[in-house]
């Protein structure tokens, strides 16, 4: 194959690319290749020993690695090309890939289509502003995660985590069965970022403490963290004079958010959600610049992996359809809108023609509620968590109760019984 | 004398704070505060048989590749995880490890085998090189 004959590049070897590729190859595209900055396949997945993998996906309780590595096998067997090692540094709005690795220098071509796969990064200690000293021993969960995990290195011995966020709260068990102290999950909101099942097997089982409506004042100590100050927060997430208090450590670990890595979409002139930090789509997966399609942790941040991969999928069997029709698609023409309690929702537009799973995630928990998609269809749900995301589907039949000429769709997540 | 214990509910995002009221025979009397049957369910297995899988890296003797993740192949006892951890402490291994190659086996006489979650080569990591 050459690169001038590629059908379909996905940019990114994690869950997302590898599933975007296979199911490129799939669905008819003959020459798919897909571009990873790092040595291997797999991505993140390789550092994520924990299991909960492919619970959804595979009916199967998996480590990471070995979600991983079934996909791996399938990338090798379908026939996909990995191109390893290789960074894609420049995309443009013709599809004009630019990327560099050690053996041919600058490389570029022109596929005819592109997935973006590049998944997230986590927000760093620039992101907070958290006042005090600038010492060794302040590192995102990630980061320990790799260091604990892959590389062999605990990165303290008693250890404060900010945030409880999944990535956050699996540390604090990994890092407490690796014999360290974990001496407080501090979380600025009044409840976890993560998951339940999370909260009760990495924190209660091994008796965490974890502190709600507090955060990190100050973090103390020259050459290394010697100690933090927490506070507690009012309903506006400031300080409370008077409530502070001092936690000697020697870590302290960042699970406060992951961002979606969206420089090249940027570069190539594609419009971002300012909610969900990632491409503007419609039911294909389809970018606002056409045949760039997105799929995953770069779209949107998503709490299992499951998911990833199902709409990295759909990703791929779109950008494989484009490549063989060479026809521009449009992109949808009815916006599906927040409304009442939502967040986010993905995808931004559709069609109208077709089934449609929206995901979306809401703004505040509540109980025993009603998702209200335009006056097309309602759903009871017991209970919605902003850290849960909330799948809908939308069947195409459902969707001929539009109203011809309809633009809007509005979804709300409204509590029973009231209003 | 009733016994009561309190358990949080992982089944969905409610997340329901049961207590399950324990007589001095060790029977079940009541659950109460949880929204649904499922809930009962979840915390009679919790009371009597609270099992986790247990995942953890191991050492092995590889420059390009100091690790090797892991995982027993059923759940084990909550209670012994971290006991369990200085047997892993322990463990040495040498390539080339195949995923599902028993690490460990009969961890603490539980019946589970420590198992290999991931691969360890025994070459070196290659060039890649694929075009």
């Amino acid at each position: 194959m050459k690169l001038q004959d590629v059908d379909v590049a996905v940019i990114g070897a994690g869950p997302a690319g590898m599933a975007a590729a296979i199911k490129a190859k799939e669905a008819g595209a003959e020459n798919v290749v897909i571009m990873e900055r790092a040595e291997e396949l797999g991505g993140l997945l390789h550092q994520c020993v924990h299991n909960g993998f492919g619970l959804l996906y595979f009916n199967q309780d998996l480590t990471g690695p070995e979600y991983g590595h079934r996909f791996i096998e399938k990338v090798m067997d379908t026939g996909v090309k990995p191109l390893l090692e290789t960074m894609v540094v420049r995309l443009t709005e013709d599809r004009q890939i630019g990327a560099v690795n050690i053996r041919e220098g600058y490389i570029t071509f022109k596929p005819k289509s592109i997935v973006l796969a590049m998944g997230c990064r986590e927000r760093s200690r620039g992101a907070l502003n958290i006042p005090g000293t600038r010492p060794a021993g302040v590192l995102t969960a990630g980061t320990a995660q790799r260091y604990v995990n892959v590389e062999g290195f605990v990165p303290g011995k008693k250890i404060v985590i900010l945030g409880s966020g999944d990535i956050g709260m699996i540390m604090a068990r990994r890092l407490t069965l690796e014999g360290a102290h974990v001496e407080a999950v501090v979380e600025i909101l009044p409840y976890i970022g993560g998951l339940i099942r999370n909260e009760v097997q990495c924190l209660h089982d091994f008796e965490i403490p974890l502190f709600l409506e507090h955060t990190v004042t100050r973090i103390h100590g020259e050459e290394r963290v010697r100690a933090v100050t927490i506070a507690k927060v009012d309903g506006r997430r400031n300080p409370i004079a008077g409530t502070e208090r001092t936690i000697a450590c020697d870590t302290l670990l960042l699970s406060v958010g992951l961002i979606p890595e969206n420089e090249l979409s940027v570069m190539a002139g594609i419009r971002l959600d300012p909610v969900t930090g990632g491409a503007l789509v419609d039911e294909m997966r389809q970018t606002t610049v056409s045949g760039v399609f997105a799929g995953g942790n770069v779209l949107h941040v998503h709490d299992l992996v499951d998911n990833v991969s199902w709409e990295s999928e759909l990703a791929g069997e779109s950008a494989a359809k484009f490549a063989l029709e060479e026809k521009p698609q449009k992109q949808g023409e009815i916006s599906i809108k927040a409304g009442t309690n939502i967040r986010y929702i993905v995808p931004q537009t559709i069609s109208g023609q077709r089934d449609v799973t929206l995901y979306m995630r809401v703004t505040e928990p509540e109980e025993m509620v009603r998702i209200k998609v335009g006056d097309i269809m309602t759903k009871g749900i017991r209970a919605v968590k902003p850290s849960e995301m909330l799948k809908i589907e939308l069947p195409a039949e459902t969707l001929k109760k539009l109203k011809d000429g309809t633009k809007e769709i509005i979804v709300d997540c409204e509590k029973r019984g009231g209003k | 004398m009733a016994l009561e214990n309190m358990f949080i509910c992982i089944g969905c995002p409610l997340g329901c704070e049961v207590t399950l009221t324990i007589n001095n025979k060790g029977d079940v009397v009541g659950f109460a505060n949880n929204k649904c049957k499922e809930g009962e369910k979840y915390v009679l297995e919790e009371y009597r048989n609270p099992v986790r899988t247990l995942t953890a890296t191991v050492l092995t003797q590889s420059s390009s590749q100091p690790l090797l993740a892991v995982r027993t192949n059923k759940p084990i006892l909550k209670t012994i995880l971290v006991q369990s951890m200085t047997i892993l402490a322990r463990t040495r291994v040498k390539a080339p490890v195949k995923m599902g190659d028993v690490i460990v086996p009969n961890l603490l006489d539980t019946g589970a085998d420590v198992v290999a979650s991931s691969n360890l080569s025994s070459w070196t990591k290659n060039e890649g090189v694929v075009f």
